[in-house]
């Protein structure tokens, strides 16, 4: 199991945070279970927001209808890989479907 | 932007467009297909809340009832007897532009693509009300499309006050660009609001209803509403300051060059369009020095109410360089493009005066 250490400059180090470890294989599942019934995933990687911001999200997706088995690990990776802080992704082009019906 | 890879889904009946989302489709314009004054089919932008219905011609029946003296489930051919009007209005989701704001907000991270421009034809909703014995002064229309929330994902309802829904530029779109509507932007009927935001026009409409109140749904409220009172970004929403977005504002973008191009010496095209919701676009102007000199950009001919202009400059750089590019709007109504865009909690209406960098290299 590949598993996801969190890396942050020294300046930034929060003791909360520091060496905090996360099972990225059981998250990405977890995404996978919860969210592509209804979207997607490449809008959920699209998105770059904070941890709150991630935390009303699931909120909001699970008033929906999501059911979350670990709501925490999922806050975690979306919050970790996907944040405000990382660099914005650019969303590649479609191939030509012109001539399809 | 990023090429054509192979690896990625081909959407039926749409060139590439920049992909936002597969599933449902959420599909940008990207900006060399901003060349022409009526945007086709194929390169226009989609935006899907909920999965796409299939509506097949043969079973489709609209639904007119709520406060009428004679409800009707009319078929397309019913529609088609009714007096087909045409306009020529701009579309643009209401979160076109999304991607621009700072701090980011959740939903698509639009650029400046979630826009385009289309003859639309089809009977006036006034007509088809007229056709059910409507109460005309009812307050609001209620809409409905076929399309159905996944789970518990709430159905996509809209309410349109009733003097829009009047107003004879509205329509039931039949048609768009003298085709049949495409399934994925809403075939067989599509509700046509020109000048306000995307929302309203509903997509794959089964039922009208007349009502008295607006409908209370999600995508009512808290949905696609807008501040009242500006707070400071980052702020969360105030529930009770919210309401209902409608109509849009002045506003241009560049379209070409692009951020971060690198050009040589020689004249350079600088183009882009320009709208203004229900008013007039009356004056584009751009500047090449971060906003100290502005010059008047060529529009196109067409002025009309809520169909947009594409405007373009030709300048040749003096010397190399980088420079900052930034165009700026004026409506018929005297609004001008603000140089920032209001921050708000779900990223709706950016309009800030368009900026793009470019470097203009020594030529080899």
């Amino acid at each position: 199991m590949r598993r996801l250490w969190i890396v942050l400059p020294a300046g930034l180090l929060a003791g909360s945070l520091f060496g905090a470890d996360m099972d990225i294989a059981a998250a990405k599942k977890e995404e996978q279970r919860e969210c592509v019934a209804c979207h997607g995933l490449r809008f959920i990687h699209s998105q770059r927001l904070s941890k709150t911001a991630w935390g009303k999200e699931l909120d909001k997706m699970a008033g929906w209808g999501a059911q979350m088995k670990d709501r925490e690990l999922l806050l975690e990776y979306l919050s970790s890989e996907y944040s405000d802080a990382k660099p914005v992704p650019q969303d590649p082009l479609s191939s030509d479907g012109s001539k399809q019906k | 932007m990023s090429a054509a890879s192979a690896q990625e889904p081909a959407i039926p009946g749409k060139s590439p467009m920049i992909l936002h989302n597969d599933r449902p489709e959420d599909l940008e314009m990207p900006p060399p297909y901003f060349d022409q004054w009526i945007t086709p089919n194929d390169k226009f932008f989609v935006r899907q809340h909920i999965p796409r219905p299939e509506v097949k011609a043969e079973s489709f029946r609209l639904a007119v009832n709520g406060l009428v003296a004679k409800q009707l489930e009319l078929k397309i051919e019913d529609l088609r007897k009714l007096p087909q009007h045409k306009i020529v209005a701009t579309l643009e989701c209401t979160g076109n532009g999304r991607g621009f704001f700072r701090p980011r907000v959740p939903g698509i991270q639009w650029a400046r693509g979630a826009i385009g421009n289309a003859e639309w034809s089809g009977p006036r909703i006034s007509e088809i009300l007229k056709l059910a014995g409507a109460k005309m002064d009812a307050a609001f229309l209620e809409s409905d499309g076929a399309d159905v929330g996944v789970a518990r994902t709430p159905d996509f309802i809209r309410s349109l006050p009733m003097k829009k829904a009047l107003d004879p530029a509205t329509l039931l779109a039949l048609d768009m660009n003298g085709q049949p509507i495409p399934q994925i932007h809403g075939f067989p009927t599509r509700l046509i609001v020109p000048g306000w935001d995307g929302t309203s026009w509903m997509k794959w409409v089964i039922r009208l209803t007349v009502a008295a109140e607006a409908n209370k749904g999600f995508f009512m409220n808290p949905a696609y509403r807008y501040p009242k009172f500006a707070r400071p970004p980052g702020s969360p929403p105030v529930p009770a300051e919210l309401e209902v977005i409608e109509g849009m504002l002045v506003k241009s973008a560049i379209t070409r060059p692009s951020e971060d191009d690198k050009v040589g010496m020689g004249p350079l095209a600088i183009g882009g369009y320009a709208w203004a919701g229900e008013q007039k676009i009356m004056r584009v102007e751009v500047s090449l020095d971060g906003g100290a000199k502005w010059k008047d950009a060529v529009l196109t001919p067409q002025n009309l109410n809520y169909a947009w202009r594409l405007w373009k400059l030709n300048w040749t750089p003096p010397k190399p360089g980088y420079y900052t590019i930034l165009s700026r709007a004026t409506d018929s109504a005297g609004n001008v493009q603000p140089i920032v865009a209001q921050w708000n909690p779900s990223g709706y209406l950016y309009n800030a005066i368009d900026r793009v960098g470019i470097t203009v290299e020594k030529s080899a």
